[in-house]
């Protein structure tokens, strides 16, 4: 990092010479060092899956959830400063809401992720404010069909077959490709919420030493009435045991190691990690 | 002198300062608010039961007395166990319909218990209709509409009523419009007090109502065949039937009605 | 001499992505003295140790009650702790008006939650310099939260902040197993005093100086001050 100390990294809103705005790339790091989450897009539907660090042996099993509802029909999910996402989320329901209220039916996915879009950008314009600390990925069934997108703090968004975001997004990552690569013609919810379990469990493992709790949740035409519901009982137990089952299977098969590029300064961020979390 | 003919005889702006034009520009009448319904629905009628509450309503949007719309929606689900019964304006009643949305879509925000324990009860959503019509009714622009709300709650029949200005009151027997003329003296030979409500079951009351729904239909001149009645039961759950309609009529009578079809003086 | 420049104010990310000025926030909350909670099934039990600035000035509340089902108690900016339990009272009046129902325990925190997420996101202003623990009884049982003035609340069996809270939160840890199974209100406020004064240093429980507060079922927001906590020293 050159740029640090010459001072193009205080504000927001300030260009460096080379053209770069740090405190948007800085924003990304606070992504980077979030727990995972991943979403995959199906024929069906949608399956969202995000990793819940237990930071204490004091919090409460199966509370504190994370993923959350954004209409009816839409759900999202987050990495980075949980805090920021919950405002995210907050506007997102209003925006959804009042596309409601002036056109009489539910939001498109892609005008809401637009929409969504605009709203994290402005907050890349202004040195009174400083950028979103997340990366989202949310999506749902409109009367298109599925939809899948994620955007980043710097309001860019990408729809996706499969995304991956926080700490272990890398190997999330390579596990979503060889997904796709074996189902070329896509997956069913039902199949994807035990590979969204499996990638979470997968993610997990660079970052061992501290437990976790699986929380997962899906939209899907056949299943959830296209609603966005979170997975609980037997059908999550059932995911949580394909998970374990799997990598204690895989431990000999694939080790290539993919979290080459990643910074590691899980030294630096002891503390601040988290609380913020 | 200023040459303006409008400016004639008006207090002078060197005086009283700027003359505020819009004094001038005023409307005629005050400002007007929804004063009378439009298109309308008639009687909501409800009754109490040892194990719930039976609502019904028929089908009818009635512009003035011409019968214009004959399928019409006018009981509305809430959550698992409350079903909302609206009579009188339909355009207000589609409003409401939307706030109702609202409500059980904002329910389901972060609530980890949003299917049971903090699942939106009958109660709650009385409380927030009726606080909705008495602030309306206090802006002077009313909700157009009398409202049922039927549900169970805490094991115990839930019933309870609201109209257009902010008035509530709950009786195990509820009905609106004409049906509180004449539904609730028939509703009351089975349930006329609280202590009646034990000795009730469903058919007794499921067979009151649907008596009373014919009542209303020979009588209610703005009033349709078609109708919709819901169940809320305690172990059942909520039961809504939309396509009903009013059987084992005889009309044998209407002959000798004066002014009623053909007739012969 | 080393100068953090990413530290000024809550606008900025440090290269690392963290927001200092919030961090410095969650150390107010240590210069605070400690405060306890912890939860069973049917009841949440809150102890705190008051402080008074000098031997003729009265103690510090530590303990606000906001509704007939819920309170909270503080660590830290005790003010920014008035504006956030005013927050709360009003919303869960609000509820109560609109709704005829008790505002739920988690639905509080989230409220507390995202007011204090908007301190943390714009320029001008500082975020709360409190922590609290929040009990509550509503229709789902008995809860504890445990708020940051970062904006994150989280529900939790038990929990201690404050100065020298590790202590207590160690106790916690330990005898958690045994105290979410306790029924009787009455031992489970022994447990919270007991994990209080883990985290005492130079201090003892005295009447002036303990606060208590148990909330739960058939058991309104009470608390328990001066003489009636003599029991439980």
């Amino acid at each position: 990092m050159t740029s640090i100390g010459t001072g193009y990294d205080l504000s927001n809103s300030v260009f460096s010479p080379d053209g770069r705005i740090f405190q948007v790339e800085y924003a990304n790091k606070a992504v980077e060092n979030g727990a995972t989450s991943i979403g995959i897009k199906c024929t069906d539907g949608v399956v969202f899956a995000v990793e819940k660090i237990i930071s204490s042996k004091l919090l409460v099993p199966k509370k504190n959830v994370k993923i959350q509802v954004i209409d009816r029909h839409i759900g999202c999910v987050y990495s980075g400063l949980i805090p920021d996402g919950r405002h995210l989320v907050n506007r997102g329901r209003e925006e959804s809401a009042n596309f409601k209220k002036v056109y009489g039916q539910p939001i498109g996915i892609p005008a809401f992720a637009d929409r969504i879009g605009q709203y994290i950008q402005a907050y890349t314009l202004y040195n009174s404010v400083r950028p979103f600390g997340v990366s989202a990925i949310f999506g749902g069934i409109d009367s298109e069909g599925p939809h899948l997108y994620m955007v980043e703090p710097n309001g860019a968004f990408w729809g996706y077959k499969g995304a991956a975001t926080g700490k272990g997004r890398q190997s999330a990552k390579a596990e979503l490709e060889k997904l796709f690569n074996e189902h070329p013609e896509g997956l069913t919810t039902r199949q994807a919420l035990k590979e969204a379990a499996r990638i979470i469990y997968v993610a997990h493992e660079d970052n061992k030493e501290k437990g976790f709790e699986l929380e997962l949740s899906w939209c899907s035409e056949t299943e959830t009435n296209s609603l966005h519901k979170f997975v609980t009982g037997d059908l999550l137990e059932e995911a949580n045991e394909h998970a374990k089952r799997e990598m204690n299977e895989g431990d000999d098969s694939d080790d290539e190691d993919v979290s080459s590029d990643e910074d590691n300064n899980a030294e630096q961020d002891r503390d601040g990690d988290i609380q913020l979390e | 002198m200023n040459h303006d003919p409008f400016a004639w005889g008006r207090p002078s702006d060197e005086t009283y300062g700027q003359y505020n034009q819009a004094i001038a520009n005023a409307s005629n009448f005050p400002k007007m608010n929804t004063q009378q319904p439009i298109v309308t629905g008639t009687s909501v009628i409800s009754i109490k039961y040892n194990n719930g509450t039976i609502i019904a309503a028929d089908r009818l949007g009635a512009y003035g007395s011409l019968l214009r719309f004959t399928d019409v929606d006018r009981l509305f689900p809430v959550g698992n166990n409350t079903v909302v019964g609206i009579s009188g304006d339909i355009s207000d009643m589609q409003h409401i319909e939307k706030l109702l949305e609202d409500l059980e879509t904002e329910n389901n925000y972060d609530n980890s218990y949003a299917d049971d324990e903090e699942s939106l009860k009958p109660s709650y959503v009385f409380e927030y209709l009726a606080a909705v019509m008495y602030q309306r009714r206090s802006k002077m622009n009313p909700l157009w509409n009398a409202i049922v709300v039927a549900g169970v709650e805490n094991g115990e029949p839930f019933l309870r009523y609201v109209n257009l200005l902010g008035v509530t009151y709950s009786s195990p027997t509820l009905a609106t419009g004409f049906g509180a003329h004449m539904a609730n003296p028939l509703l009351r030979r089975i349930v006329d007090r609280d202590s009646d409500v034990e000795k009730t079951d469903l058919q007794t009351a499921k067979n009151a109502i649907l008596e009373c729904m014919k009542v209303l239909y020979y009588r209610d001149a703005r009033s349709s065949r078609k109708f919709s009645l819901a169940i809320i039961d305690k172990d059942q759950g909520l039961t809504l039937e939309k396509d009903l309609q009013v059987e084992n009529m005889t009309w044998d009578f209407a002959k000798d009605i004066k002014g009623y079809g053909t007739q012969k003086v | 001499m080393f100068r953090n420049n990413y530290d000024g104010d809550t606008v900025t990310f440090s290269p690392t992505g963290r927001l200092f000025q919030v961090e410095y926030a969650l150390e107010a909350i240590k210069q605070g003295s400690v405060t306890v909670g912890l939860r069973s099934k049917n009841y949440a039990v809150i102890t705190a140790l008051k402080r008074n600035a000098d031997e003729l000035s009265s103690y510090q509340k530590k303990i606000i009650r906001c509704d007939e089902h819920l309170g909270l108690s503080l660590a830290g900016l005790a003010p920014d702790a008035r504006v956030l339990s005013n927050y709360l009272r009003q919303q869960c009046n609000y509820s109560q008006l609109v709704f005829n129902r008790k505002l739920s325990v988690e639905k509080a925190g989230h409220l507390l939650s995202d007011k204090a997420q908007q301190n943390t996101q714009s320029y001008g202003g500082r975020p709360y310099g409190v922590g609290l623990l929040i009990i509550g009884y509503d229709n789902s049982g008995a809860h504890l939260l445990e708020f940051q003035p970062s904006g994150n609340t989280l529900e939790v069996y038990g929990s201690a902040i404050g100065a020298r809270s590790q202590g207590a939160k160690t106790y916690l840890e330990r005898v958690m197993d045994k105290y979410i199974e306790i029924e009787d209100p009455e031992e489970l406020i022994k447990t919270c005093v007991e994990a209080l004064r883990q985290s005492l240093k130079d201090e003892t429980l005295t009447t002036d100086n303990l606060s208590i507060a148990i909330v739960g079922k058939d058991i309104p927001f009470t608390q328990y001050d001066n003489e009636k906590v003599t029991p439980y020293l």
